[in-house]
């Protein structure tokens, strides 16, 4: 309903089903409301005397009473879908002024004087029911201005056409009873006639602006608000299009078509806009079959993850969103577990909160066509679904804790690459520079002092032996190489440290820090291992991307019945590797070689 | 007297490495502790040789070997002697790639030994090349499947990593206290065993070697 697109999170409460059903008594003044207007005005032709209303017949009479029963129809479907929408009071008001020129039977001259004048209204009534429909609402400038425009069009055209017309009853039997046109001021045959065909050489643009009108609605409609919209927009050119020809007909005198043929048309397109009108209403109501099944579907169990999927088949909105409270507080989450903003009022968006005593179970997020087409559905489908949302709901919170402990696994390993960079870094400027210094000054020291060579000797010899451990050591925490000329060149450089010949076959493509980090630490490992364990005579490093992953391999023609397990290194570098969602596989039959395998993913930061 | 510009960002090395060098006979014109003051000092007094870091500000990658390239196509004769903390036999070899002629690529901790040092610093100056023996080391001693190399006695491989340090004929005969003619019967032994082309330009020998050692 329209408050609810106004107020940007509706309250749900849990109290069931509150789909509001219209009271019986109210339905029935309804149908006496709808049926009154034409009941009277068969009533009156009943009443008047013969001559005046020969030429209406009886086929005719059943055809405009089961035109009221099928607009009646379309005033109580529209009446139960939404009260509190002004719809139902235009079908109302055009059931009331279809009535109008019957008052000209009702042997007065004030009733005849009113039922010509003003019989026209219902003309503009037609028009701003098919404007306004479904809400009865008119949005917009465009539609506001077109709709006025009608209406005084319509009653001016009238009023000063009647102001210059004075019927001729001669040679017409008046029974007893000759009205007089109260409004007349002074008869002008010339102006009278040019009114009328002025008026009605305009009724084509009329009929087009009606039909721009409902063509705007449907492009600015969502997919949800179409279901509602398309038979009107059908509806709507076919009977501008024929009321239109009609009108040019009669005043043009092209009327080509016999009388009662003419009738017949007429009552045709009569039928057109409430079946119109019937058919959009039912189809929003076509929702509450869905609910059931809906309660079906929910009773069979439905697999974790695909609830939205179906909430959004029983609301018909392909666009709908849930969400959960995250359990690390603050924001929301999506069932896949990731954040989740609510959207800005004014989207079209409605967000539909899930309460249990005061407590946010879930949010949902639909279009707003939904609530205003049909207010309790929603409410009525998340009662429905409360313990699969809150299925959902337990399992999107383990699935957000689970992508924040992934999040922060990848961010330690990270860190970790980063300290030992600054490490190497620190070893690098700090201890290695100044035990080189300490060597030469040594050296110097050399030359002059005889005495004490034995000792500078021995000291110079320890001290060269310290330079070379800490570089090993700041090696060994990140290799320098690596960030400079990347992975392939930093293995290659591994494997000329190796004692057995290593071939390093890929390109030198560059890649993120963490993912040839991770890499290269693998092969190091692996390499390490090969030389110390697997008596091998040679191995192979292959780097190539394959997808959208990294995939680095080390194999051997060693004795392999390596355990893939642990006890090797390797299984530490599985947990880093695993950290930024790769894998690490180790294949080592007895006797048949070593060969690991690691498989990064490129965009190791994120996702 | 040999001219000399020392950068590497150190400054307590920086000092040592200019008082050993002016011990051992050589003139210390200027000091610099990152690239751009290399640069300026160069520009300002052309010394015969540069000393410099690989690792400097701002990003302490790879910024002395960039600016040893850069002095290198600006001023041709001008010697280049690099500073490694590391042994990278990549950089080594794309160092004298262009041209091998007074450039030398040394590991670090070898400037503690002072002598090792003015004997690079004289080399370079004349026009030769200087490879550490690690450097050397590395790429002689890394297991290979079927090379050419097994076929070298040990005393050719020993001479083939004095060449691929820079060393002259002359050099070598001193350093293994043998005769000129010994060493150049075997310098062409190892050429005809390793199918290279015989060159008597010592700095293009050294070129030769290393890409034999280094393909690629």
């Amino acid at each position: 309903m329209h408050e609810a697109v106004a107020s940007p999170t509706p309250s749900i409460h849990a109290a069931g089903i509150s789909a509001p059903a219209p009271r019986r008594r109210d339905l029935v003044l309804l149908v006496i409301g709808g049926a009154l207007p034409v009941a009277s005005g068969r009533l009156v032709l009943a009443l008047t005397p013969l001559p005046l209303h020969e030429s209406i017949n009886v086929p005719s009479q059943v055809g405009v009473s089961v035109e009221a029963a099928v607009w009646i129809g379309a005033l109580l479907l529209s009446y139960r879908r939404a009260p509190k929408q002004p719809f139902w009071k235009l079908i109302l008001a055009f059931l009331w002024t279809d009535q109008i020129w019957l008052l000209g039977y009702i042997p007065t001259s004030l009733t005849w004087t009113l039922g010509e004048a003003f019989s026209a209204v219902h003309d503009a009534v037609s028009a701003h029911l098919l404007i306004a429909y479904p809400t009865g609402w008119l949005v917009g400038r465009f539609d506001r201005r077109l709709v006025g425009f009608v209406y005084v069009f319509v009653l001016a055209t009238s009023l000063i056409g009647h102001a210059v017309w004075q019927p001729e009853w001669v040679g017409v039997d008046c029974v007893g009873f000759c009205p007089n046109n109260l409004l007349l001021i002074s008869r002008n045959d010339t102006l009278e006639r040019l009114v009328d065909l002025g008026s009605t050489a305009f009724i084509p643009f009329l009929a087009v602006g009606v039909i721009a009108a409902v063509v705007r609605h449907w492009r600015a409609a969502t997919p949800a608000a179409r279901r509602v919209l398309w038979p009107v927009l059908i509806a709507t050119p076919l009977v501008a299009t024929l009321t239109t020809l009609w009108y040019l007909a009669l005043d043009f005198g092209w009327l080509v078509v016999t009388d009662v043929l003419a009738g017949q048309l007429l009552l045709f397109v009569d039928f057109i806009i409430p079946t119109g009108v019937i058919a959009g209403m039912l189809r929003s109501s076509l929702h509450r079959s869905s609910v059931a099944d809906l309660a079906v579907e929910l009773g069979g169990g439905v697999p974790i993850g695909s609830l939205r999927a179906s909430l959004a088949r029983t609301l018909r909105d392909p666009t709908l969103e849930i969400a959960f409270p995250s359990v690390a507080g603050g924001g929301l989450v999506d069932p896949a577990g990731h954040p989740f903003s609510l959207p800005s009022p004014g989207t079209g968006r409605v967000v539909a909160r899930l309460e249990r005593e005061g407590e946010l179970l879930g949010v949902l997020v639909h279009d707003a066509v939904i609530s205003d087409e049909d207010p309790g559905l929603v409410e009525a489908v998340t009662s429905v679904a409360r313990l699969a949302l809150e299925n959902e709901r337990l399992a999107a919170q383990v699935r957000a804790q689970l992508e924040e402990v992934r999040a922060s696994r990848q961010r330690i390993v990270e860190a970790g690459d980063a300290e030992r960079r600054r490490v190497e870094r620190d070893l690098h400027d700090g201890a290695q520079q100044r035990l080189v210094a300490l060597a030469m000054r040594l050296e110097q020291a050399r030359g002059a002092s005889a005495d004490a060579q034995d000792l500078i000797d021995a000291t110079t010899t320890e001290l060269g032996a310290a330079i070379a451990e800490v570089r090993q050591l700041a090696r060994g925490l990140h290799p320098p190489i690596l960030t400079e000329a990347g992975l392939r060149a930093a293995v290659e450089s591994l494997a000329e440290r190796t004692p057995i010949p290593v071939e390093v076959e890929g390109s030198g493509e560059r890649h993120a820090a963490t993912v040839e980090a991770t890499a290269y630490f693998v092969v190091a490992e692996a390499l390490t291992n090969i030389a110390r364990h697997a008596n091998a005579s040679h191995a192979t490093v292959s780097i190539r991307t394959s997808g959208d992953d990294l995939a680095v391999e080390i194999r051997d023609d060693g004795r392999g019945g390596a355990d893939p397990a642990g006890g090797s290194g390797l299984s530490g570098l599985r947990d880093r590797v695993a950290a930024i969602g790769g894998s690490l596989v180790v294949h080592s039959p007895e006797g048949g070689g070593t060969s690991v395998l690691a498989t990064i993913p490129l965009a190791a930061d994120g996702g | 007297m040999t001219r000399v510009v020392l950068a590497d960002d150190a400054v307590l090395l920086r000092e040592a490495l200019a008082a050993g060098l002016a011990t051992a006979g050589f003139e210390v014109i200027g000091q610099a502790g990152d690239v751009d003051g290399l640069l300026r000092l160069v520009e300002a007094d052309l010394p015969d040789v540069v000393v410099v870091d690989v690792r400097m500000p701002p990003t302490h990658t790879t910024e002395g070997l960039e600016a040893a390239r850069a002095l290198r196509s600006r001023h041709p004769r001008l010697g280049v002697l690099v500073l490694s903390q590391y042994v990278e036999t990549r950089y080594a070899v794309e160092l004298i790639r262009d041209d091998p002629s007074g450039i030398g690529y040394l590991l670090k901790d070898r400037v503690a030994k002072l002598d090792d040092l003015a004997d690079a610093v004289r080399r370079v100056a004349a026009g030769g090349s200087v490879i550490d023996p690690e450097v050397v080391a590395r790429l002689l001693g890394r297991p290979r499947r079927h090379s050419p190399l097994d076929e070298l006695t040990p005393r050719e491989r020993e001479i083939l990593g004095l060449m691929a340090e820079g060393r002259s004929n002359q050099g070598i005969a001193d350093r293994l206290v043998l005769e000129l003619k010994t060493i150049e019967g075997h310098v062409r032994q190892i050429f005809s065993k390793l199918d290279l082309e015989p060159s008597s330009e010592d700095h293009r020998r050294v070129l030769a070697v290393l890409t034999f050692l280094k393909p690629g």
